[in-house]
């Protein structure tokens, strides 16, 4: 090929100096691109924000100080952090070196296909109540996650000075259900009339779904009794069975009836206008203690679900279990981090925060603050059986779905006239 | 045709503009208002208390991943997935365009085709295929991913282009023995700013939009892009506040409404080529 | 080795020029593209026990989350993944094109017409994601805008968190979808109500045409490359239709929920990568099929 003319000075600097620009942004990129990992710090996720994650930072910082290991959290949606833990673990990836979270079938899933190390040598079994243990534990005895914190939903939580005011009876012990609808229907009238924006007695939870599948539960052991939570666990009964259809009649007759509000946008919307009086009661877990919003803990309280022959004999428990990835770089700090989550000390510290149930036997009653120490008091009664929370303990596409079906039932008339569909849904997922 | 415009006419046209601009005047203030005030209503005016308060809670909001550095993040997706297709597109649209071999229809006809398929139908063996080749949960896998699903919209668009060039230019240059490379890269590419404007400008802002390619190929928290960050927010099983997911979605939104408004004209322009004349 | 005529020589020297330069689009394309849409066909046909079946499909196809088989019209969504789809598009596609048209006509000659088109168009330009947020915002029970304005009204007793229930989730992300999506049609109408000759316009005056007249015989023929245009990007566009989906998470019971989304659950939740395809593949046939009509009616003209 005939090439006549060359390129000219000009032309050849303006090439050169192109031809730096794009390296240049090139390697700036490639170089911020190594930036973030940097010195990487023992990473533990979770599903805490706000003021959980604060209290858990403290925690972390105590262990950096004994430890001078440095450690970082980061705090993921459940959506977000139901995605990350598998994805990561299946690409043999891993930027987290502990992960906690409340899901232990999905865990044992995590174990069986091998993703996780575990860690029966790293804790003392007897430690923990075999509740638990139990549900992290794989039929050869082997143990793949740590308890960290326990969370009950104890029952429905109120501002003990607005029920006074309206002259409201506070459930008791002997309370029972019929007296209850009573209480429920007494509750509108008296807010439609009296109290301005009132809006339900009862408080629906967020438009994830968990609070009212915490709600929906305590539906399923007040007027089911524990059992039934428990078989629907294991599936040893079906959703469509006439005692489980018993429940969401009822269920579905309150929400026919105009108690429930409308499903806010997050679980912590409907606490302000507890305060306020515009819901009477919101059921929820133990963490709610911890919240802000929460302005003065001594008034506030609970009362548990009072089912047909009074207060109700199961409450749901669920239990935040830390785990350790194969694939941490870091595996020796990792350890040690886990084996202080474990431990009493760094449990004391939450408790003392509040908010936080220990699930390590050692931590005394003394370091719970007032309001903790009734939700203690109440799931350590003989007659309360502690059971797993239902959605969390079946995990998988059962918990979506029973999320996503009860945001139904709570909205739709038409799921609400059909239960028998609804219900084979359910079944459709279930173990 | 001259219209008899009435005042009717107009007050409705502004009525309309007024109520397509609400939702973002409603994120605009409710970005610099603190929470309390836009609980129910921000158009309540009594109080008004302007603060960037917003915007530092969510730069904050995950611990390991500050919302500027999404928005760099996005960047490094976004300027090399823009570019890079530019070059690799005027090459192919280049031979579409002055050469005849045989089943170029047929294979632009493919390439046409392709542009319409869901992000859906590709993304399970892209997934597998990052991984496999250590891709995953980097930007260039990102890059090149965006890279190949642009090319078949942006060869359509250049090939269209070059194909409303006067020939006689380039046969003028061949004729004095330039090298069809040459003749792209000095005498075609400089004629067609225009297009490349507009293609600049469509790219860019739909690769700064993309989600679903960045939701599942970029997992590691401290590399994840703007609209990853605004996504969490969103679905956070927590507090959901208004102020500061308003206040990270300005900012995330102001990027491609700046190259909009930059290049309006070419990206109107781009989007509707095609469409009058066929 | 045989050798080559001179003449053979030349003509494979010819093509070879453009066989380089398609060569790097040729590789990204079908490595990215053309590959992992044959393997999603493919992976559709294989069934859990390996072997290759329509089993994935009669599964879909059967579960009330394709079609919510059950669910007598008069309840309101959900009706299933698919049904939302052609919902989505009946409502999305005339609304946002009559709006499109009129916006282009109206603003035709409007004082400022181009800086109210470029307010419309700016819904265009926000990520998806955004938009949901916004959306979401905007239906709020408390703070959102729609209530606002309904309490404004006097239609205070109908006020609700539009996305939280059941049978105005759908709805309310259509709206959503009108006002993102009308910026496009009226910018396209725009450019076709400028290439219409002026002639045709005083030819038709003189005939002493009324203006509605001339409007339905006149500037709608004018406009019937443009409209093809509009109708297959609106229904391309709208089938596509993911990120709106994810912020509600498909919403209460999947009453919002739409194929794509569905694939990436079946994908990313419950890992079955089988049955993903084969709603990403139905995805694709009925995309395909759009296309394919949009590309032989441009052949045509």
């Amino acid at each position: 090929m005939n090439r006549n003319k060359g390129l000219t000075t000009n032309q050849w600097i303006a090439i050169a100096v192109a031809i730096i620009i794009v390296i240049a942004a090139v390697f700036g990129a490639w170089y911020l691109y190594f930036q973030p990992t940097g010195p990487k710090k023992l990473t533990v996720i979770s599903l805490w924000s706000g003021t959980e994650e604060d209290n858990f930072l403290q925690v972390l910082g105590n262990f950096t100080e004994n430890t001078g290991i440095e450690s970082r959290h980061i705090g993921y949606s459940t959506q977000e952090l139901k995605i990350t833990i598998p994805t990561q673990l299946a690409a043999n990836a891993s930027i987290f070196d502990l992960a906690i979270a409340p899901w232990p079938a999905d865990i044992l899933n995590w174990a069986n296909k091998g993703y996780l190390v575990e860690v029966t040598d790293l804790i003392d079994a007897s430690k923990y109540p075999a509740g638990f243990i139990n549900p992290v534990k794989d039929s050869t005895g082997k143990i793949w996650a740590v308890p960290f914190k326990a969370s009950a939903k104890p029952g429905f939580w109120y501002r003990k000075s607005i029920w006074q005011t309206n002259g409201w009876t506070v459930p008791t012990a002997t309370t029972n259900y019929t007296q209850f609808k009573a209480l429920l229907a007494t509750i509108k009238a008296d807010g439609e009339a009296n109290i301005t924006g009132f809006k339900a007695p009862i408080a629906s939870g967020d438009t994830v779904g968990w609070p009212l599948s915490d709600t929906t539960e305590a539906f399923i052991m007040g007027l089911g009794g524990y059992q039934l939570q428990e078989e629907l666990i294991a599936g040893s009964i079906n959703w469509t069975d006439p005692e489980v259809k018993n429940v969401f009649s009822n269920l579905t007759e309150l929400l026919n009836s105009g108690y429930f509000g409308t499903p806010a946008e997050a679980w912590t919307d409907p606490i302000p206008d507890l305060w306020d009086g515009k819901y009477a009661m919101y059921f929820q877990g133990s963490f709610i203690t911890a919240q802000p919003t929460v302005l003065n803990q001594s008034d506030f309280a609970f009362f548990p679900f009072p089912g047909w022959n009074g207060e109700t004999n199961g409450v749901a428990g669920s239990v935040d279990y830390v785990v350790l990835p194969k694939y941490t770089e870091k595996m020796t700090d990792a350890k040690k981090l886990l084996e202080y989550l474990a431990g009493a000390d760094a449990q004391e510290i939450m408790v003392g925060l509040g908010g936080f149930l220990a699930t390590n036997v050692d931590v005394p009653a003394s370091a719970y603050t007032t309001i903790d120490l009734t939700v203690l008091d109440f799931i350590s009664k003989s007659s309360v059986h502690i059971v797993g929370d239902l959605d969390d303990s079946i995990g998988g596409t059962f918990q979506t779905t029973f999320w996503s079906q009860l945001r139904l039932l709570w909205t739709d008339p038409a799921t609400r006239a059909d239960l028998d569909a609804f219900l084979e849904k359910l079944q459709e997922f279930a173990p | 045709m001259v219209k008899k415009l009435t005042i009717v006419t107009h007050i409705i046209a502004w009525a309309i503009a007024a109520i397509w601009i609400i939702p973002f005047l409603g994120v605009f203030m409710a970005s610099i208002r603190p929470f309390n005030e836009i609980r129910n209503g921000w158009w309540n005016l009594h109080t008004f208390t302007p603060t960037l308060e917003g915007f530092f809670k969510a730069e904050r909001y995950l611990r390991t991943i500050s919302l500027s550095r999404s928005i760099l993040n996005s960047f490094i997706v976004a300027v090399p997935a823009t570019f890079i297709p530019i070059l690799v597109a005027a090459l192919a649209a280049y031979a579409f365009a002055r050469f005849k071999f045989p089943t170029r229809d047929l294979l632009f006809l493919v390439i046409v085709l392709l542009q319409t398929i869901p992000q859906q139908a590709v993304i399970v063996p892209l997934f597998n295929i990052t991984k496999n080749v250590g891709l995953f949960n980097t930007y260039i896998g990102l890059i090149l991913v965006h890279t190949a699903f642009g090319l078949p919209w942006i060869i359509l668009f250049l090939r269209n282009f070059f194909s409303t060039l006067p020939v006689e230019i380039e046969e003028a240059a061949r004729i004095d023995g330039a090298s069809y490379w040459k003749i792209l890269y000095k005498i075609v590419l400089p004629m067609s700013l225009p297009a490349l404007a507009s293609v600049i400008a469509l790219q860019f802002v739909w690769v700064w939009n993309d989600f679903f390619f960045a939701l599942i190929l970029i997992q590691a928290p401290q590399m994840k892009l703007s609209t990853q960050v605004i996504a969490t927010m969103a679905t956070d099983r927590f507090t959901l506040d208004w102020n500061m997911i308003s206040a990270a979605s300005i900012t995330v939104m102001v990027v491609p409404i700046i190259i909009y408004a930059a290049l309006q004209r070419y990206y109107v322009r781009g989007l509707v080529a095609g469409a009058v004349k066929g | 080795m045989h050798r080559r005529t001179k003449k053979q020589r030349l003509r494979i020297r010819r093509y070879l020029t453009p066989f380089f330069f398609l060569l790097p689009a040729l590789f990204f394309i079908v490595i990215f593209v053309l590959f992992p849409i044959v393997n999603t066909i493919y992976l559709s046909f294989v069934q859990e026990n390996g072997s290759l079946g329509l089993a994935n499909y009669q599964e879909v196809i059967s579960r009330s989350e394709f079609i919510n088989y059950g669910r007598p019209i008069t309840a309101g969504p959900p009706y299933g993944a698919f049904i939302h789809n052609l919902i989505w598009i009946a409502l999305h596609l005339p609304l946002s094109v009559f709006f499109g048209l009129l916006l282009a006509v109206l603003l035709r000659d409007v004082k400022g017409g181009a800086v109210i088109k470029s307010i419309i168009f700016l819904a265009m330009i926000i990520p998806m994601v955004v938009g949901g947020v916004m959306l979401r915002f905007m239906y709020n029970d408390d703070a959102g805008v729609v209530n606002g304005f309904l309490r404004l009204i006097g239609l205070g007793n109908m006020t609700r968190s539009w996305l939280a229930y059941a049978n105005t989730c759908l709805l309310g992300l259509i709206v959503g979808t009108v006002w993102i999506w009308t910026g496009f049609c009226m910018v396209v109408y725009s450019a076709g109500l400028q290439g219409i000759p002026v002639e045709l316009y005083e030819a038709a005056k003189i005939d002493g045409a009324s203006r509605w007249r001339t409007f339905w015989r006149i500037t709608i023929p004018q406009l019937r490359s443009a409209t093809i245009v509009v109708v297959t990007m609106t229904l391309l566009w709208v089938l596509k239709v993911f990120d709106l989906v994810f912020i509600e998470f498909g919403g209460p019971g999947g009453s919002a929920s739409v194929m794509a989304f569905q694939m990436y659950l079946d994908a990313f939740y419950s890992f079955n990568f089988g049955t993903a395809s084969v709603w990403a593949t139905l995805l694709t046939v009925m995309t395909f099929g759009i296309a394919a009509y949009m590309v032989k009616r441009m052949a045509e003209s």
